[in-house]
């Protein structure tokens, strides 16, 4: 590799210094010098649309958008002079002029918008030319999104996002001249749409009202919120969020852009499942009384525990642990285990083979973000770990990473793929294709899930390391990826808590007379559990159950006592992510009601 | 007291919730002050509509019907010194959200479909006004020589705006002083 070559250039009369190929805008923010923008965004390819960004380059009589345009070597640049504050000025103008942008009216006011914020810039108090005032529809049909084309000053912030970060390309622009306008698929609604991911990020790239989160429109402007900075709980990737709060409830929630994680990138979970849907909250402790569940205190329901232990037998003893508590709950575990005869964590479908091995891959995201060839077996991206997705999506399209997937169920990731097949015993063909389309490969990346754990799975596992090993460089053996589905079960598998995935046979050992279930914040409050097979007879067999959860369900209706945990948003500590990062925790919020996070409750409940 | 003579300032309300107009009494004690240096004629607040000669008119709201289109240019052909105050002087603003349907459909929508009235018609009398197919701001029609945005714009920036131009300048606008909403 040859190292760029160094060019020197002026700005506004200032030495500055960039490398080949950056553009005046880059050099020109690397060298401190402002330039005002509204189409560009740091992360995506520049479009040079809106011309806010325009300098003049000495000796040349054109005006240039800085955004798009090579920085040269000895050139001098000019970026403020009354030329271009006239025509940025009438830049802004026209796009007030061409749409419906009424400020008074819109969920972006006082401080969210870009577009409010460029207007008082260059001093904008009128608009010099006559309003157009079309009449353009308004698409509130997706269940998060709403887009509103009014608002739109098309500056393919969002095409771009959804094409180069999601990697779904859902959005585009559609008709021609003043016409323009952003489309959805071939020009359905959001609701329609087959292809929207529903990741949010058009909304947190857009630099107007024109997208917006449906649930935290009119709710007051971002730019007055509290930011708390946490990890999501949805998935085990870990990823950072920026929660907004006002008043003691969530406003919005984002991406984090400083997390190394994911970038600010979001999928649908982290998004807007944990705060956008409704869910009824248990808030305060119940404990059963005639047949009927009572609200209680604290001290009341601790009571109540002790005495039904107390009363038992410790190898009737049993607590199972959802997969979502932090590091911290999980440390306590070990004061409080003397008291049972197991404790179990109940993972999801599939997942104890992964959990029975934990292995935390350092550098998968590293590793991902530069493959050349990715393969995919037994795991879920597309619904469980929506960011990784966006990852290999990109990979494909835009780097052409070669992407081979062994499913255990269709998803829109096989679209995408050189070959796609189920995780089934496979032929002499297969292995010749996957020769084919891997045999090249020079950074390949293998990511296995919950899925590849059968005995099949396995032994094709074994045999795709053992390919691509020899087709990577240097002969080195290929570590895989391990990617499971629950948040933090890897850090419970490595505690020592046995992950249960069939949970009626583990109930089943032996007769149980008190089960402790930490169902924390798990989105079903647990129910879960009681879908699978013979698990409901097995738990009404039971006296004493007690549920420690957020969320009211059916499982609360089998409880002796119900304690009432924190959600994600109201729990401070750490989680781990499936590369073994340890990841912080701060809450946004103080728990709801009476409920307390879950490390608390079992040391008061248990210590 | 000075026995300069006073300035004369005429204001008008057009198509718009007069909510300028109570941000221009929002500059409370400060009226005292103008009080001193202007004298108010025609204006929804002394009641008086017969616009006469006057150095400064203040204009709220925007143009929807022929009336309001004729008081603007009655108010631009007797004031030396013509501002527009609020949004919808400036942009059409939330008079302007009809502009996206049809005139004979808002008019239905207003007077017949509304919910709260029973068997309504469209007024047809000669001394309605009539409205305009499409809600404009006031420089569309005549010239516009100072602007006061805001919806409505706070006291604190039409004190300042109002300072201004009795000092004989143009008010500039900057992030710090101005608003859209």
């Amino acid at each position: 590799m040859i190292a760029p070559k160094e060019i020197t250039l002026t700005i506004d009369g200032k030495a500055c210094r960039g490398t080949q190929g950056q553009t005046i805008l880059q050099v020109a923010g690397a060298n401190g010098v402002e330039i005002p923008t509204l189409c560009w965004l740091k992360h995506l390819s520049p479009w040079g649309g809106c011309r806010v960004c325009i300098v003049e380059i000495q000796g040349s009589p054109k005006v240039v958008p800085s955004c798009s345009t090579p920085a040269m070597d000895g050139s001098a640049i000019i970026t403020n002079s009354p030329r271009l504050q006239g025509l940025r000025r009438l830049t802004v103008e026209l796009l007030f002029s061409e749409r419906n942008h009424f400020c008074p009216m819109c969920p972006m006011n006082k401080g969210d918008c870009d577009l409010q914020q460029q207007g008082y810039k260059f001093g904008i108090d009128s608009i010099r030319y006559p309003y157009l005032y079309p009449s353009l529809p308004l698409d509130l049909s997706g269940k998060y999104l709403g887009l509103d084309h009014n608002r739109c000053i098309l500056c393919t912030r969002c095409v771009r996002t959804c094409d180069e970060v999601e990697g779904v390309h859902t959005l585009d622009i559609g008709n021609r001249g003043v016409k323009n306008q952003i489309v959805v698929d071939l020009n359905v609604t959001f609701g329609m749409s087959t292809t929207c991911t529903s990741c949010g990020a058009c909304v947190t790239a857009c630099p107007t009202g024109a997208l917006f989160d449906k649930a935290a429109a009119f709710h007051g402007p971002l730019v007055k919120c509290r930011q708390t900075r946490t990890t999501c709980s949805e998935c085990p990737v870990g990823c950072g969020l920026v929660v907004y709060t006002k008043d003691d409830r969530i406003v919005d929630v984002f991406g984090d852009a400083e997390s190394p994680v994911n970038r600010g990138h979001l999928c649908r979970r982290g998004r807007y499942d944990t705060w956008a849907e409704p869910r009824p909250r248990i808030r305060q402790p119940m404990v059963r009384r005639d047949g009927k569940l009572v609200p209680t205190s604290w001290g009341d329901a601790t009571r109540t525990i002790r005495t039904l232990i107390s009363a038992s037998n410790d190898w009737q003893n049993a607590m199972l642990i959802s997969p979502r508590v932090t590091n911290e709950t999980i440390r306590a575990l070990h004061g409080i285990g003397v008291r049972f005869d197991r404790i179990g964590a109940f993972v999801a479908d599939k997942e104890a083979g992964i959990c029975t091995s934990p292995e935390f891959s350092t550098d998968a995201l590293v590793r991902l973000q530069d493959a050349d060839a990715i393969v995919l077996v037994g795991a879920e991206p597309s619904r469980n770990q929506g960011v990784i997705a966006a990852k290999i999506r990109t990979a494909v399209r835009r780097r052409g990473a070669r992407l081979v997937i062994l499913h255990s169920r269709r998803s829109d990731l096989d679209t995408y793929a050189d070959i796609s097949v189920p995780v089934v015993s496979l032929e002499r063909k297969f292995w010749k294709q996957v020769g084919d389309v891997l045999g090249s490969a020079k950074r390949p990346v293998l990511i296995y899930g919950p899925a590849a754990m059968s005995a099949v799975g396995v032994t094709i596992l074994d045999r795709l390391i053992k390919t691509l090993s020899s087709a990577g460089n240097g002969g080195e053996m290929l570590a895989p990826i391990q990617l499971p589905t629950s948040t933090n079960s890897l850090a419970l598998a490595a505690a020592g808590v046995e992950p249960v995935e069939d949970v009626s046979t583990w109930l089943a050992v032996q007769p149980l007379s008190f089960l402790h279930i930490v169902a924390s914040d798990e989105p079903d409050g647990g129910a879960r559990l009681l879908k699978e097979p013979h698990v409901r007879p097995l738990l009404e067999q039971i006296d004493n159950i007690v549920v420690q959860a957020s969320y009211e369900s059916e499982l609360t209706q089998l409880a002796r006592v119900v304690l009432p945990a924190a959600i994600w948003c109201e729990k401070s500590g750490t989680t781990t992510n499936f590369e073994g990062r340890t990841l912080p925790l701060q809450a946004a919020l103080p728990p709801t009601g009476e409920a307390r996070e879950d490390k608390a409750i079992l040391e008061m409940v248990f210590a | 007291m000075s026995d300069k003579p006073k300035i004369k300032v005429a204001t008008a309300w057009l198509g718009g919730c007069s909510g300028c107009h109570m941000s221009f009494l929002d500059l409370d004690e400060r009226l005292l002050d103008l009080a001193k240096l202007v004298e108010f004629t025609s204006s929804p607040i002394t009641d008086v509509k017969a616009i006469p000669e006057v150095d400064v008119g203040i204009v709220e709201g925007a143009v929807c019907n022929d009336e309001n289109e004729h008081v603007l240019r009655t108010m631009r052909s007797r004031c030396k010194v013509l501002v527009a105050l609020g949004d919808c002087a400036l942009t059409g603003n939330i008079p302007a959200l009809r502009n996206r349907e049809k005139l004979a459909d808002v008019l239905e929508r207003a007077y017949v479909e509304s919910e709260s009235t029973q068997a309504g018609e469209v007024p047809g009398a000669p001394v309605v006004p009539k409205l305009q197919t499409k809600v404009r701001p006031i420089q569309e029609f005549v010239k516009v020589d100072a602007h006061i945005p805001g919806c409505p714009p706070d006291a604190d920036a039409i004190w300042y705006a109002v300072t201004e131009l009795l000092a004989g300048r143009q008010p500039e606008w900057t992030p710090t002083n101005m608003r859209y909403d």
